[in-house]
């Protein structure tokens, strides 16, 4: 189970411990039932299994610490980082004490019971609320409201080291490497990430949900690091799809199944195939066997396909894959138009929506 | 008098193991009320058990 020792590590820190000693000093709390929880002021990314909040007696939060990689949900969780992260929590609670920390403007509340279709499959049938589940069944709200915006609600928590940062888990946000964007931007390794856009962040928890909450058409960001006691501005330049991340671990998402991957052409295979630079063309690398079980499409690997619907550029999407991805409903069927052994054919793919949601 | 030495072996432990880690709450409201009347912050955990 995601999380499992992570979690055991830190409820049954003793209080002689490092972590305990600073836990001490705080009101513990685990809630492992999202029935009667706020999820408006405790929004994040429903697809973590184990996340932390700290905050003080008013519901104020000051931090926020978890969050994942689509690979491993382990990969940002230390008990070192949490340490200091706490240690920091309760910096911030010394100014809110002394009425020195500014205040923040509460989110709307929202409760699991408000969300019709939640209640639906969850409380009417006497089931556990998860926690993706709360995820899952807003986005489908949303699809049905005809509101879903998928690049921030379906494609959330855009992963740092699409722009280059690697950091240092145990020392919390100081960064170990840099490449690509941030490098190009000036970060360079010891760094510390001070602020998001200008939001002050603590934790790598913190980062990712002001990184999910830039504007998908942003072409840029200011992060603020601390170079040896100097606050320093860095501005980054995004590169296309920056937001991507794969959605395979989040298995009970809105997005529609298609039972098969592609990659996109290079720009050389793009010329030698007649087909313009700024189009998705895109070569299918892997195909499900249930893509015949469900008769999903005749796609086979090393078809290129050269358009969807007609569509063969995008402002977004780069591949096919990644065009039904965004513009289609999952259920919905498109048209493919392929290139299969030098020959061009049309076929078309039946997209499925999962199960659980039928 | 064995009795009470039997007690206090039997006790000892889960006595021991109470002392020697934190204290956790289950419920959120409480842990506001709590933190409110000692004036220390709040360590929220989500955990999704299932």
């Amino acid at each position: 189970m995601e999380g499992r020792v992570f979690d055991a590590q830190v409820v049954l820190s003793p209080k002689d411990s490092p972590l305990g000693k600073v836990l001490s000093q705080y009101v513990c709390v685990r809630v492992v039932r999202m029935d009667d929880v706020d999820v408006g002021l405790f929004d994040r990314d429903w697809n973590n299994a184990i996340y932390f909040f700290v905050l003080n007696g008013d519901g104020q939060i000051y931090m926020r610490y978890g969050g994942r990689e689509s690979q491993s949900p382990d990969t940002y969780n230390s008990l070192d980082s949490l340490r200091l992260a706490l240690e920091q929590g309760l910096v911030l609670h010394q100014k809110y004490l002394q009425g020195s920390l500014p205040a923040q403007e509460r989110p709307k509340p929202l409760f699991p019971r408000e969300m019709p279709l939640l209640v639906e499959r969850t409380f009417a049938q006497r089931q556990c609320v998860e926690c993706h589940l709360i995820g899952d069944f807003q986005n489908i709200q949303r699809e049905r409201d005809g509101v879903l915006d998928k690049l921030s609600q379906l494609y959330r928590s855009p992963d740092i080291k699409t722009i280059g940062i690697l950091l240092d888990v145990p020392k919390g946000l100081v960064v170990k490497e840099v490449t690509g964007p941030v490098a190009a931007a000036g970060m360079k390794p010891r760094d510390r990430i001070a602020a998001w856009n200008g939001t002050p962040v603590w934790t790598f928890g913190d980062v990712q949900y002001r990184y999910d909450k830039v504007d998908r058409h942003a072409t840029s960001l200011t992060i603020t690091v601390d170079r040896s006691g100097q606050s320093v501005d860095l501005k980054v330049d995004l590169p296309p799809r920056w937001w991507w991340t794969d959605l395979r671990f989040r298995q009970s998402s809105v997005d529609p199944r298609l039972d098969f991957e592609d990659r996109p052409l290079t720009a050389d295979e793009k010329q030698k195939l007649g087909l313009k630079p700024d189009s998705l063309a895109s070569q299918v690398k892997y195909v499900s066997d249930m893509a015949k079980v469900r008769n999903t499409h005749d796609l086979r690997v090393g078809d290129v396909i050269v358009s969807v619907d007609g569509v063969e550029h995008d402002e977004f999407a780069n591949t096919a894959e990644l065009y039904l991805k965004l513009h289609t409903k999952a259920g919905e069927s498109a048209k493919l138009e392929v290139i299969r052994d030098g020959k061009r054919m049309t076929m078309p793919i039946q997209t499925y929506v999962l199960s659980f949601r039928k | 008098m064995l009795y009470r030495i039997a007690l206090a072996l039997l006790i000892a432990p889960i006595v021991f193991a109470q002392e020697k880690y934190i204290d956790w709450l289950t419920n959120y409201r409480q842990a506001l009320t709590e933190a409110k009347a000692s004036k220390k912050p709040v360590f929220l955990e989500f955990r999704c058990e299932a």
